[in-house]
């Protein structure tokens, strides 16, 4: 039998018996070489009580090459592209090693999530928002886990109906409110306002010109 | 009482003597950790164990099919570092002990 394969087969075959990590691996159609891999959210972060699923592919020189895992549950984190899921973490790329195994990769990823590292980021706008207001970072990574990763709800998003625009973007009501009572539409001040990270300490340091500038430039 | 012995079936069993105890409770410890196969298996471009699909020792103590090992460090990703501690990779001259000498398996020399 073909090697990467019987190495797969194995590994989902040690998943399945191992009921402490909850660690989940699913065929996603009927080839083994594309799975889907799902995790909890580590405890004490933002992301606690969400569960994060993860697109893995296995590539024909597995376990020599690294495999290729993105998110397919949205994830606001410095290192995931909060639009597609792509991943920055080194042993994805050049720091593979073929001991590692499709299990202890997802671990990786479980404390990526703990850990962030917004000075090597996938998303650099999250990584503004982490850097200049980590609370508020917090508080839009808690919402995500919310609404895309089905963990607990927040203060904020108690009793709204629907998913809350601004506060996927990390923004400010009044902030939004603010701009768009100027005649522009709701959508593209948020935008423009993620764009600028207008958040945080960085709110007094971005006059209000410059906004109504980017504004009528989209 | 007088038994005449008629027939006799000798069974013989082998292992590489990879200077890790297998009843130490680590289930890793004798799987090579590049294939997962055991390392009285062969590595899975072989078809038959023994000699001539020998383990190969890390001056880090690591084990490893040689074959599994040699594949890796030709990868330029392994920027010749052992896969477990991303030392740079050094064939380790095997120091045999407790051998009975032209008994059991022989180690095979570092290649």
């Amino acid at each position: 039998m073909d090697a990467r394969l019987r190495r797969v087969n194995k590994e989902i075959a040690d998943c399945k018996n191992d009921k402490t990590s909850n660690i989940t691996l699913d065929l996603v159609d009927n080839s083994p070489f594309h799975l889907k891999g799902s995790f909890p959210g580590p405890e004490d972060t933002p992301y606690q009580g969400g569960i994060f699923e993860v697109d893995i592919l296995i590539p024909d020189a597995y376990p020599f090459q690294p495999v290729k895992m993105k998110f397919t549950t949205k994830v606001y984190h410095p290192n995931v592209s909060s639009a597609s899921g792509a991943i920055c973490l080194d042993i994805l790329k050049d720091a593979w090693s073929p001991v590692l195994t499709l299990k202890s990769t997802l671990i990786s990823l479980q404390s990526l999530l703990c850990s962030p590292e917004p000075n090597d980021p996938q998303d650099a706008e999250v990584a503004k928002h982490y850097t200049t207001s980590k609370g508020s970072f917090e508080e839009t990574a808690r919402y995500w886990t919310h609404i895309y990763a089905g963990g607990p709800g927040t203060k904020q998003s108690k009793g709204s109906a629907g998913r809350d625009e601004v506060a996927i973007a990390g923004l400010e009501q009044a902030h939004v409110d603010q701009f768009e009572s100027l005649g522009f539409p709701r959508n593209k001040v948020i935008d423009v306002l993620r764009r600028l990270n207008y958040r945080g300490a960085n709110v007094a340091q971005i006059p209000e010109d410059r906004i109504v500038e980017e504004l009528l430039k989209v | 009482m007088k038994v005449i012995i008629k027939r006799w079936h000798a069974v013989a069993q082998w292992r590489w003597d990879t200077g890790v105890s297998s009843d130490d409770g680590d289930e890793e410890g004798d799987v090579c950790g590049i294939c997962r196969v055991p390392f009285e298996g062969c590595c899975p471009s072989c078809k038959v164990p023994g000699d001539d699909c020998p383990l190969i020792w890390g001056e880090c103590t690591h084990v490893f099919h040689m074959h599994c090992l040699l594949r890796w460090i030709g990868t330029a990703a392994s920027n010749q570092q052992c896969p477990m501690d991303r030392r740079p990779w050094v064939t380790a001259e095997r120091k045999v002990k407790n051998l009975v000498p032209g008994a059991g398996a022989a180690a095979p020399s570092a290649s």
